[in-house]
């Protein structure tokens, strides 16, 4: 192995162990990890900007300034106190009903961004009914995973391969991932009920008080509400047609999101690109130049082969392998740089001559996305709902999360196991 | 402890209190501008990143109940003076 390679894989490392060990925010050190690949040299720095997938951190910013602006209009709050007033406050009909609504939400928004929007809302409900918020918090953080695998706008890690893999359009990630995601869906739901059914239990009193909710008052501005409405649908149908259209989904999701700051005002723009985060962006930046590293020095390749040989080049056993090992590994490290690294391994894989590479990316969607409802520190929605409710007074803690989020999770991989298989390999 | 007076004819306040919060009914009873600037102090709260700091329920004919953690009892009646909800307060020594 070259001189090059062993740095690359050395700062790669140090790099990955610094960000799991949290105690420096993982942005700074992903960006210092890009920065110390191209100063040694590892990679040059056009090559570095060649490496920064803009399609995905497009797709991230666009859809982030459309929620935020949606959000001012109390649109989420609204469906939120819809779905109890229907659910007539009974606390397990409401448990099934902010599931479902953050699991479809989850499927065309960032996982983070549906988190925030749902928790305010779960916080007031709940205490109008004085019941404990955790079993609903826990259930939102998983329906948010298990929904964000079902699209290409889901979850970061179907971003990424979104944007890889020019052959995967926004259909293709919803016909070949959407079905497994509702049935894990509809096996969770059960299970949730069983699981919290002890603290899901409220006086008629306080049902009551939920049917007397006003929801119109929560939609603070009609006029905006609308134009939101139609930016984002305008988007979705963007979505289901940028192959059609030969317009990269970050096209898609810009376009979106600047026509709607273009039908809003200046006076939005500013608080629009607040509710950016700013801090993901530059995540996936130092990320990407981090595993360009790899790229540039053969290391991946190198990775590649060697598990070609482990699996025999056989696709079945490598799509069991990507899958279990993305599932695993998502559970306890953060699936973005994990994925990072996988791409241009499977990549790599198919230059190598396995023909047949679908059922690999399909494996490493679901591995990354519902490997991530193991543990607290699987996926970046998990950490954010289990800090704000820590915040609230009602800490979620990693062993109390772990008992129900990774035998679950395993549950999940297993339905996905079964699915891959009959779908793609018989 | 703090003590307040409101207009009447405006709005009508009533307070209970539990162990961890004071439970608030508020019926504004002049739509303009008041309705308007109960939005505001609901705004005020729910943008704060504290969630459960103070809650709002919307109920009919412009009535909002209000829970509010004790912590955070000053912080809203102070909100609601800025608002000119709330004609004064004053601080009650010796209570």
């Amino acid at each position: 192995m070259e001189q090059q390679a062993i740095w690359a894989i050395g700062i790669f490392l140090v790099i990955y162990a610094v960000i799991i060990s949290e105690k420096i925010h993982r942005t700074i050190v992903a960006m210092i990890g890009g920065i110390v690949m191209v100063a040694f040299g590892i990679v040059g720095q056009e090559a570095a900007i060649e490496h920064i997938d803009f399609n995905t951190l497009g797709l991230l910013i666009g859809m982030m300034i459309i929620v935020g602006v949606t959000a001012e209009t109390g649109l989420f709050k609204y469906i939120a106190v819809i779905a109890a007033k229907k659910a007539k406050g009974e606390p397990v009909r409401i448990l099934i009903a902010l599931s479902a609504i953050t699991a479809l939400a989850s499927a065309f928004l960032d996982n983070v961004t549906t988190v925030l929007l749902m928790v305010p809302v779960t916080f007031s409900i709940t205490r109008q009914l004085r019941v404990d918020p955790i079993p609903f918090l826990i259930a939102q953080i998983m329906s948010s995973n298990i929904g964000g695998t079902a699209t290409l706008i889901g979850d970061p890690p179907n971003i990424m391969i979104g944007s890889a893999v020019d052959e995967l359009s926004f259909m293709d990630f919803i016909v070949n991932l959407a079905p497994v995601a509702a049935i894990i869906m509809a096996v969770h739901i059960p299970i949730f009920v069983f699981l919290f059914r002890k603290s899901l239990r409220t006086t008629e009193e306080l049902k009551r008080t939920i049917m007397e909710l006003d929801e119109k008052e929560l939609l603070t501005d009609l006029k905006l509400l609308r134009t939101c409405l139609t930016v984002l649908t305008l988007t979705i149908l963007g979505f289901f047609a940028h192959q059609a259209l030969h317009l990269e989904s970050a096209t898609v999701a810009l376009a979106g999101g600047f026509l709607l700051l273009l039908l809003t005002g200046e006076h939005m723009m500013e608080e629009a690109l607040t509710k950016v985060e700013w801090t993901t962006i530059f995540f996936f930046v130092g990320l990407f130049v981090l595993v360009s590293g790899l790229v540039e020095t053969g290391v991946i390749s190198q990775l590649a082969a060697q598990a070609i040989e482990w699996t025999g080049g056989d696709v079945t056993a490598a799509s069991m392998l990507i899958l279990w090992l993305s599932a695993i590994a998502s559970a306890f490290l953060d699936n973005i740089p994990f994925v990072a690294t996988m791409i241009p391994m499977i990549q790599e894989m198919g230059n190598m001559g396995v023909s047949n590479l679908e059922p690999l990316w399909w494996s490493l969607a679901l591995g990354a996305c519902l490997g991530g409802n193991g543990t607290l520190i699987g996926a970046s929605a998990n950490l954010i709902v289990s800090g704000l409710s820590g915040k609230e007074g009602y800490p979620i803690t990693f062993l109390k999360y772990s008992i129900y989020g990774f035998p679950l999770m395993i549950l999940s991989i297993v339905i996905s196991s079964v699915y891959i298989y009959l779908r793609y390999l018989v | 402890m703090l003590s307040y007076c409101f207009n009447e004819q405006v709005i009508q306040i009533t307070e209970s209190s539990d162990e961890n919060d004071v439970q608030f009914l508020i019926k504004v009873l002049q739509k303009d501008p008041y309705v308007e600037k109960m939005q505001k102090v609901r705004r005020f709260f729910d943008d704060n990143r504290v969630y459960t700091d103070v809650l709002f329920y919307a109920l009919a004919d412009h009535t909002y109940k209000v829970i509010v953690r004790i912590d955070f009892y000053a912080d809203f009646i102070l909100e609601l003076m800025k608002h000119r909800l709330l004609e004064s307060v004053e601080w009650k020594s010796g209570q």
